[in-house]
């Protein structure tokens, strides 16, 4: 399979006005191994997100999707190749922990919120380790709560919340601590259509607002022509990274909050 | 909510496994509580009968395993007589007798021993000089043997009648069974011996005195004094007994660590996914870890709590139990609490922290894996 190397083309509209001279995230000849070799999830990755990008990554399930983004963000560590911030190589637990504690925030398709806590808590979680009282934390939960819709629920136990409101907690979690990056591994692959075009309004309203990167993982097609820039990955290898002109938002806008 | 906010919502999320890891470490902390202050009670309950027998010092055979090995003969309590500075000496045999079906400590003192005319008697009297098999009992026993004033009783497989009820205060003298030095010697087949001699000195309140008047008695040769506060530390039987009774407190104390180590390994495995939440979130290795080591923290507070409790518990119920609160008196207390609460600590500590460090080396992207 020929490895396509991740220079975009067809560059046209939503070109950031100006480009940072390193990119904000960027992989060199990334591989991802398992069993010893025997199994490939990623293969010779080149890829570089410059700040405010917003890019989808698209393929078809077990593709390889998935074990980018964690790459990305450190949640998983390469094989083979490096990983750099904004021109920094990123190679211990701490500094990578600290990277997603300020300036990466994640949004899983699973959620990934602790049940036993509200939504206002589980916002919360997210600002530990910043220097903040008690006090703090929960005002600054509360806004970013307030501003995703949730503020007449945000006392509720997330096991108490549908998926779409728990998928708006799990953003505000991402978002609270102002991130550079947001990575969304399929935020809409466990809701229902109405509450997928809402949490999809969402992220891409939150991205124009604040100017943060956004990567979405994503097989539906709609969702990806939203965004400038379409990485597909198959086996493991990028086969195409092209920038695209965007659609408008979708039906999702109708229900925004 | 903090940290330790965080770790008390995990312990309520598993009720049943939080309520048995604090009852285990409770039961183990009341176990090494209750077993530590049951061999210090005995030889403070032994001590405060010496104290309230009024000896300054006590005299054993030198190289005696314990106060009931010792073979001195009964002349030596006159030559520490004849010494400078003595105010009062008697001669004491000290056994354990049987009477009927019970053992009951029994104490031989001679006629005319200062330590007759000290007896708090409640009823009746003491042993008038030359008179035998007659018995002054403590009201504890005479309550346990079932015996009043005027009582016939077997002891030492010989009749004796009951004389004389004492009104001791401490625990061990109550069960005190007091009869003439020559009636245990000849049941013990020991003619002219006693096993310790119990000494007044004329200025005790002098510390050199006490010290003079100590080496005088040891220059005689063949012992070894004491105070009534020393007599027990080179006792093998409860040199014995507190090994004993420490060795089982470790064990105890470190099933409460396995404990702990327990739980936490279990919930950490359960919590696999969660921890993995943390690490996506920015969570930095010391604080997952922090968060886990509370935990371990917040169970052994708890159980801690418990374990003093359930110790002071037994303390009220021992003295109720006639086979226990007639031999001696049962007290937890600071001193002893505070070395098995730290240790209880260190141990639960050190039990949090394996599982916080495997948690910590997981792929957070393999811990978000896990269901």
């Amino acid at each position: 399979m020929r490895t396509i190397k991740a220079v975009p083309r067809n560059a046209g509209a939503d070109q950031p006005a100006e480009r940072p001279t390193q990119p904000l995230v960027a992989l060199r000849s990334i591989s991802r191994l398992y069993d010893g070799g025997a199994i490939a999830a990623l293969r010779n990755i080149d890829l570089e997100i410059e700040a405010g990008a917003c890019v989808a990554v698209v393929g078809a399930s077990g593709s390889g999707k998935s074990s980018l983004v964690n790459l990305m963000c450190g949640l998983d560590y390469p094989t083979a190749g490096t990983v750099s911030w904004e021109g920094r190589l990123l190679r211990s637990r701490r500094r990578w922990a600290r990277l997603r504690r300020e300036c990466i925030g994640i949004v899983f398709q699973e959620f990934n919120l602790i049940p036993t806590l509200t939504a206002l808590e589980n916002v919360e979680l997210a600002l530990f380790g910043r220097g903040l009282s008690a006090k703090q934390r929960t005002a600054r939960a509360a806004v970013v709560l307030d501003r995703v819709g949730l503020d007449a629920r945000m006392h509720h136990l997330t096991t108490k919340l549908s998926g779409g409101e728990r998928q708006r907690v799990a953003i505000a979690r991402a978002i609270v601590m102002e991130p550079k990056l947001l990575l969304a591994d399929e935020p809409t692959g466990n809701l229902d259509s109405i509450s997928a075009a809402s949490v999809a309004d969402l992220l891409f309203r939150l991205r124009e607002k604040t100017g943060m990167a956004l990567i979405l993982v994503t097989h539906d097609d709609a969702l990806a022509a939203r965004c400038s820039r379409r990485v597909r990955i198959r086996d493991g290898v990028i086969v195409d990274d092209a920038r695209q002109a965007t659609t408008s938002a979708g039906v999702g806008a109708m229900f925004a909050t | 909510m903090n940290l330790v906010g965080l770790a008390t919502r995990n312990l309520k999320r598993r009720p049943i496994r939080t309520s048995l890891s604090i009852l285990g470490i409770g039961l183990a902390v009341g176990a090494a509580l209750a077993l530590i202050a049951l061999s210090r009670s005995i030889q403070d309950s032994t001590r405060e009968g010496m104290n309230e027998l009024g000896d300054d010092l006590v005299v054993m055979q030198k190289g005696a395993s314990d106060i009931f090995g010792g073979f001195i003969p009964e002349r030596t309590t006159e030559r520490v007589a004849a010494l400078p500075g003595i105010a009062r000496v008697s001669g004491e045999m000290v056994t354990f007798a049987t009477s009927e079906t019970n053992a009951v400590l029994t104490l031989g003192w001679p006629d005319g021993s200062y330590l007759w005319q000290k007896v708090p008697l409640r009823e009746g009297r003491v042993p008038a000089a030359g008179e035998r098999h007659v018995v002054v009992l403590g009201d504890t026993a005479a309550a346990t043997l079932g015996k009043k004033l005027g009582d016939e009783m077997e002891l030492i497989d010989q009749r004796f009648r009951v004389v004389g009820i004492a009104s001791y205060t401490t625990v061990v003298n109550r069960g005190l069974v007091l009869v003439p030095l020559a009636d245990l010697q000849e049941a013990s087949y020991r003619p002219q011996q006693v096993t310790i001699i119990h000494v007044n000195v004329e200025h005790a309140s002098g510390r050199g005195e006490l010290g003079r008047v100590r080496n005088a008695i040891e220059a005689l040769g063949g012992v070894t004094v004491s105070t009534a506060n020393e007599v027990l530390d080179n006792d093998r039987n409860f040199a014995i007994l507190e090994a004993i009774s420490l060795a089982v407190a470790i064990i105890a104390i470190a099933i409460s660590a396995l404990n702990v180590l327990n739980a936490l390994v279990m919930a950490t495995q359960e919590r696999t996914r969660e921890i993995g939440i943390f690490a996506a979130i920015g969570w930095s290795g010391g604080r997952i870890m922090m968060s886990i080591v509370i935990e371990g923290i917040v169970l052994c507070v708890v159980g801690c709590a418990l374990g003093v409790l359930l110790s002071f518990l037994a303390a009220f119920a021992f003295p109720h139990i006639p086979a226990i609160g007639n031999l001696i008196s049962f007290r937890p207390s600071v001193r002893l609490v505070t070395p098995v609460l730290a240790a209880a600590f260190v141990l639960c500590i050190v039990g949090s922290l394996f599982p916080a460090w495997r948690a910590v080396r997981m792929i957070p992207a393999d811990a978000l894996r896990r269901v």
